[in-house]
């Protein structure tokens, strides 16, 4: 009986932990972008740059947002661009306004996804692009990201 | 796939169970009827599983309604509730003989977690601040020399898992004492590595001080009670 009670309220506790009510009606349109236009914000950066991949049907993508948002909140002189791939508006929109409300992130669309090859990635979400300021590449990293590599690799593209 | 947070695990297991089986060889295990292997791998996945549900909650997600999100290790786990989680299951399962398995447990955990941070090797994340001392490292195509930070806190654990293990099996410390320790020595370590990691919003600081406080506290605790009480000389088993 214990048992089951200590069950029920952890299921009830892990519950309520969730469940966040999404409103996209104040995320604006996410606009489509090549990869020349991309490249050409990215050499006209005077700031480094932190591009992430990303899909909202991607649970990789989901699980290293919070980590994005915290880093693009919390982290000054660098410029984070989101760059949603292989998705329809609704669900991007969706995911920005369940994880990115706040942050400071430029977001666009890639509905072919072939932006993160043309930048020298691949077709796999999600992406972790670091740029020095003008476009250069320092990093690519593959697959979810870390805490401790994505500051350190903030602070090697903050330092050039 | 994150093969190389699979290499890092293997970094960890090996010398854990290294540990486990220097310590039978050699008697240390004595007084201790559990099988510490088993104690150790029920502890080390409760641990994670219960620091991946807190880091989720604490980002946001519900695990409930996203559970694949639950195997993505890399989002994220929460260093105190997985250490906090970890340390509860081996006094549960081995709460018939709490002290003689915690004890038991010490050193090959430090052992592990040694292994764990000399697992960066594989995972290409060994490097911490910038630094001009002659060891640092600079990552490939980067003029900015680091911290080796993960080596730093691989060799201070290997050490004093070696010195704990060597103790109790020379010196015969009262019980709880060598668990005491090794909960102070990680936290220590870990303390004092965390000023060099690259980290967005500091580190879990002030449990790393908890656990430095509460291992002293133990130490000292047992060191005092029972001067003259020392595990017992029988013969040699881990299980």
């Amino acid at each position: 009986m214990r048992r089951s009670l200590g069950t029920a309220l952890l299921v009830f506790v892990l519950a309520a932990c969730g469940g966040k009510t999404v409103d996209i009606s104040r995320v604006p349109e996410l606009p489509e972008i090549s990869v020349d236009e991309l490249s050409g914000v990215l050499a006209g950066s005077a700031q480094p740059v932190v591009l992430n991949v990303w899909a909202s049907w991607c649970v990789p993508c989901r699980s290293e947002a919070p980590l994005l948002e915290k880093a693009a909140t919390t982290t000054d002189d660098v410029t984070f661009i989101g760059l949603n791939v292989r998705d329809d508006q609704t669900g991007a929109r969706s995911f920005i306004a369940e994880f990115f409300p706040e942050a400071p992130i430029d977001h666009y669309r890639d509905p072919g996804g072939d932006i993160p090859v043309g930048l020298g990635g691949n077709r796999g979400v999600p992406l972790t692009y670091f740029f020095a300021p003008h476009g250069e590449l320092i990093e690519l990293h593959s697959g979810v990201i870390d805490e401790r590599t994505l500051a350190l690799q903030i602070d090697e593209i903050s330092s050039r | 796939m994150e093969f190389t947070l699979l290499g890092a695990v293997l970094f960890a297991v090996v010398p854990l169970y290294a540990a486990l089986y220097w310590e039978a060889r050699r008697g240390n295990a004595a007084a201790c009827t559990r099988d510490l292997w088993d104690v150790a791998l029920t502890a080390a996945v409760v641990g994670l599983f219960i620091g991946r549900i807190t880091a989720m909650i604490g980002d946001g997600v519900n695990p409930l309604t996203n559970p694949a999100d639950i195997i993505i290790v890399r989002g994220g786990v929460a260093t105190g509730p997985a250490v906090l989680g970890a340390l509860a299951t081996a006094a549960w399962v081995g709460r018939r003989e709490l002290w003689p398995v915690l004890d038991g447990l010490a050193a090959a955990a430090l052992a592990g977690l040694g292994g764990w941070h000399a697992g960066c090797m594989v995972r290409n994340a060994c490097l911490g601040s910038a630094s001009d001392l002659p060891w640092a490292i600079a990552q490939d195509g980067s003029s900015i020399t680091r911290h080796p930070v993960e080596i730093y806190a691989a060799l201070a654990l290997f050490l004093a898992a070696g010195l704990l293990m060597v103790w109790r099996q020379r010196g015969r410390p009262a019980p709880g004492v060598v668990a005491g320790l090794g909960l102070a020595w990680a936290a220590s370590v870990r303390l004092l590595t965390e000023p060099l990691r690259p980290t967005l919003s500091g580190g879990p600081v002030w449990w790393y001080v908890a656990g430095l406080a509460v291992g002293v506290l133990v130490t000292g605790w047992h060191g005092w009670r029972s001067p003259r009480q020392r595990q017992p000389d029988i013969d040699t088993r881990s299980g």
